[in-house]
């Protein structure tokens, strides 16, 4: 990406995973293929991080789908982090080194930013997205400000020879105007997302969003599997952007491989992640490589970036759809095990073409009536293969409930 | 007992749950305690919306979760096992009733009241059932119980690493918070049911259960170590355990029968320290009719199951048991598991070296049942013979239910017939 060489695509972003060159050669050393080392500033920017700094969100007995923090840029001293980074380029020449930098004026930025290149940095981060800096002037509210963007990006430009990437907040309508703001003041590619402002908990004993800060919360950065589906669709928004073409670096609830090749086939070139660390350790990044090489090797590609962009031919705006083609759930009754929920989510919130037969405890369809909107078989246990499926009816009409009697 | 599940166990356990429409477990509970609505309102973490479902639809249904053999019932029915394997209802409905008890939420209010006078004869779970379910309709339910302490077969005919003591009191504690009274110590003689009429009740529930053991009569079954499981699990349970102790420990032990009692004695044995325990039945294990739960344990206290025999004799030395002799034995019939059904399996004979012999092989009712209250009916097994509604008798203001209309059944069977009961008894004083 940007002429830069990786390893594997696999990175951990700037976060409190990349806060130290030991934290990150642990991370070489189980197959990480680069870091986005956490965000540099200026020492005379005082960084205390509240306490505590995260709060977990799980589903059910799932943990940690989502992940809440109120974490700060870098809190060690600027020297500090570049010994590490000088350290990291002695010990891994081959992992590249991309220096996350925030500025909070035009000057710091410039300083930030030619102290990493001395420093061996292979690539510069420029952190337009934190949403939730304790400090005034910096972070997201810059990515939201496109002009402040371009100016930064252009000040760093005119001072470094490495590549540039501008990291991207997903807290805006459409993340392809920041984008170009950034490719106008010069950056070579772009990372995106950074974390989704949110809410996760509330404490229902004393009505404080967590973390709970000495009785304070905040809304913060939401980040882990929960937002994959946001990361996707900004990193497929600025891929199909001909007028942007600049290479991406996809993150947001990156966990497995399969997380992996959609960010991918969806325009990113690299891939960075941390809540998967949070919640299992570097030895993740294990099961990514085997998985992706797996995955290629059955489906026949020899390097990463052939499958880079794959699925943007088939994303459409939805206007697009064939809506003569209509189809039903269909259901292979042989294998169900009469738990009868399909009924009550059909009955309850779909097309309400089922009956139920107590008797034999069997769903009875009436194909006629199936709207093909196929909660039945998001909620059916039977998997493997699942018991229902989408199937076309030739010449079946769109459905449309009549008045009610 | 075995620990209970924690909060987390048990939430990811009601996650595996399929939540099914019309849940079939829920029609598999003879007492009606609808798992698929509280292991529902666990999934979506309505814990007390679920502990309020099992105490208003089984009042022991602590007790319940702990005993039943839910593999036989409710588990049977889960739609999960044909994915993986049944949701653990038995677990969560124990859970469920202990985290009430932990964090203090009792969905039952005290609303007994004067609307009537009824008496109960008996403590086990059909007696607390009845008069938990009066006292919720305003009726001032009273139970007379025969023993020291309150619980009948809960309190003394299973042993306490399976239902401790302090376990089943807290849940009768829940029962007494609604106004029931509990007269311990008291014998009901002669005529007691019409005495007790004539003393003002309005009405009168027997559930007396079987407390009569039943022996089978084989050569040396007057010996002095042959005893019942009955005799045997309330010594255990019940202050002569010293003595019972000396009978069993570093004793080898032929326990007679295959049922949860069985267990039970056999489990006791091991735990009093006995060497070998052997349990004899005449069905195949297949059929054991003990539950799955108690064969575990029975296995992993190293209790000899020899299944498809009979025992013979008890062999005396110096008046004293030194051993028994058995045979093996087939059905004639299929599926006709009774003693007269059996043909011995020729050249199976075997003789065990043991200095006890439990037999385990139930028991029927006192015979006393019939002066208590002449003026119903009974079967020849002096069984009461009750209405079809199972509860009700010639008598309309006496009904009956549990064992001692059932003969040997579950638990929350005579849950059911308590409740069935107190349902028959409101409309009947209305």
């Amino acid at each position: 990406m940007c002429g830069v060489k990786f390893p594997t695509p696999f990175l951990l972003s700037s976060s409190p995973v990349s806060n130290t060159a030991e934290m990150v050669a642990r991370a070489f050393e189980h197959g990480f293929g680069g870091v986005a080392y956490k965000t540099l500033v200026i020492d005379k920017t005082k960084i205390i991080h509240p306490s505590p700094r995260m709060a977990k969100y799980n589903y059910g007995s799932k943990k940690l789908v989502g992940l809440q923090n109120v974490e700060q840029t870098t809190d060690r001293p600027l020297k500090d982090n570049l010994l590490d980074i000088k350290y990291l380029k002695k010990r891994w020449p081959k992992h590249p080194v991309i220096t996350s930098i925030m500025g909070f004026s035009e000057n710091e930025w410039i300083e930030l930013a030619k102290m990493s290149e001395d420093a061996g940095s292979d690539m510069l981060e420029l952190n337009f997205s934190c949403p939730h800096m304790t400090v005034e002037g910096s972070g997201m509210k810059v990515g939201q400000t496109f002009d402040l963007v371009e100016k930064f990006t252009a000040a760093v430009r005119k001072v470094v020879k490495i590549p540039i990437l501008a990291k991207m907040t997903p807290n805006i309508t459409d993340i392809t105007e920041p984008a170009l703001f950034a490719k106008k003041g010069g950056a070579d590619g772009i990372t995106a997302i950074n974390t989704v402002r949110g809410l996760t908990e509330i404490g229902l004993d004393d009505y404080v969003p967590k973390p709970n800060v000495f009785g304070k919360g905040a809304i913060s950065g939401f980040s882990g599997p929960a937002v994959k589906p946001i990361g996707l669709r900004f990193i497929a928004e600025m891929a199909q952007c001909k007028e942007l073409n600049l290479p991406l670096a996809g993150c947001g609830g990156i966990e497995s491989w399969i997380d992996a090749v959609e960010y991918l086939l969806c325009g990113a070139s690299i891939l960075q992640m941390t809540t998967g660390v949070i919640h299992y350790g570097h030895r993740i990044v294990e099961d990514m490589c085997e998985g992706l090489s797996d995955f290629m090797t059955e489906k026949g590609y020899e390097n990463v970036k052939d499958i880079v962009g794959k699925a943007l031919p088939n994303l459409h705006p939805t206007e697009a759809f064939d809506l003569k083609r209509q189809g039903i759930a269909e259901y292979n009754l042989d294998r169900c095990i009469g738990c009868g929920q399909c009924y009550i989510v059909c009955r309850d919130a779909g097309g309400q073409c089922l009956e139920w037969d107590g008797e034999k405890r069997r769903p009875v369809q009436d194909k006629e009536k199936c709207v093909s909107c196929m909660i039945c078989s998001f909620i059916c246990p039977v998997c493997d293969p699942p018991m229902i499926t989408y199937k076309e009816v030739k010449n079946k009409k769109p459905v449309i409930p009549s008045v009610s009697k | 007992m075995k620990p209970n599940l924690t909060l987390a166990q048990a939430f990811a356990e009601a996650q595996r749950c399929l939540l099914c429409y019309d849940a079939p477990c829920s029609k598999e509970c003879p007492a009606k305690t609808d798992p698929g609505t509280f292991i529902r309102k666990l999934h979506l973490r309505n814990i007390k919306g679920a502990i309020r479902t099992i105490k208003k639809n089984n009042i022991l249904g602590g007790v319940c979760g702990v005993v039943c053999p839910v593999e036989k019932t409710c588990q049977k029915a889960c739609s999960t096992t044909e994915i993986s394997r049944p949701i653990e209802i038995g677990k969560l409905q124990r859970f469920l009733i202990e985290y009430g008890w932990e964090t203090g939420f009792n969905p039952l209010k005290n609303t007994s009241g004067k609307k009537a006078e009824v008496a109960i004869i008996g403590s086990g779970p059909a007696g607390l059932s009845c008069a938990a379910e009066l006292a919720k309709a305003g009726i001032n339910a009273t139970i007379f119980e025969k023993k020291e302490k309150p619980g009948g077969v809960l309190r003394y005919g299973i042993p306490e690493f399976r239902l401790s003591a302090k376990f089943l009191a807290r849940e009768i504690e829940d029962i007494k918070m609604l106004g029931v009274k509990i007269k311990c110590n008291s014998k009901i003689g002669a005529n007691g049911v019409k005495n007790f009429r004539k003393k003002g009740f309005n009405a009168v529930f027997i559930a007396t259960g079987l407390w009569n053991p039943y022996k089978i009569k084989i050569p040396g079954s007057d010996l002095k170590n042959v005893i019942t499981s009955l005799e045997f699990l309330e010594s255990v349970r019940n202050g002569n355990r010293k003595k019972i102790t000396l009978m069993v420990k570093n004793k080898n032990i032929a326990i007679i029968g295959g049922g949860s009692v069985a267990m039970d004695a056999a489990n006791s044995c091991k735990e009093l320290g006995s060497r070998k325990v052997y349990c004899l039945c005449l069905e195949s294990l297949a059929e054991i009719p003990a539950s799955k739960d108690d064969l575990e344990t029975a296995r992993d206290n190293f209790v000899i199951i020899k299944p498809q025999c009979q025992v013979k004799e008890i062999v005396a030395s110096a008046g004293q048991v030194a051993g028994i002799k058995g045979t093996e034995t087939e059905w004639v019939k299929p599926n006709l598991f009774i003693p007269s059904n059996v043909r011995e399996a020729s050249g199976t004979e075997f003789n065990l070296k043991v200095q006890a012999v439990i037999m385990a092989i139930g028991s029927g009712p006192d015979p006393e049942i019939k002066n208590l209250c002449p003026g119903i009916k009974y079967k020849s097994n002096n069984l009461i013979k009750a209405k079809k509604d199972g509860v009700s008798t010639a008598d309309k203001n006496i009904f009956a239910g549990g064992d001692i209309v059932r003969g040997p059944s579950l638990v929350v069977k005579a849950v059911q017939d308590g409740k069935e009961a107190a349902k028959k008894i409101i409309k009947c004083l209305n």
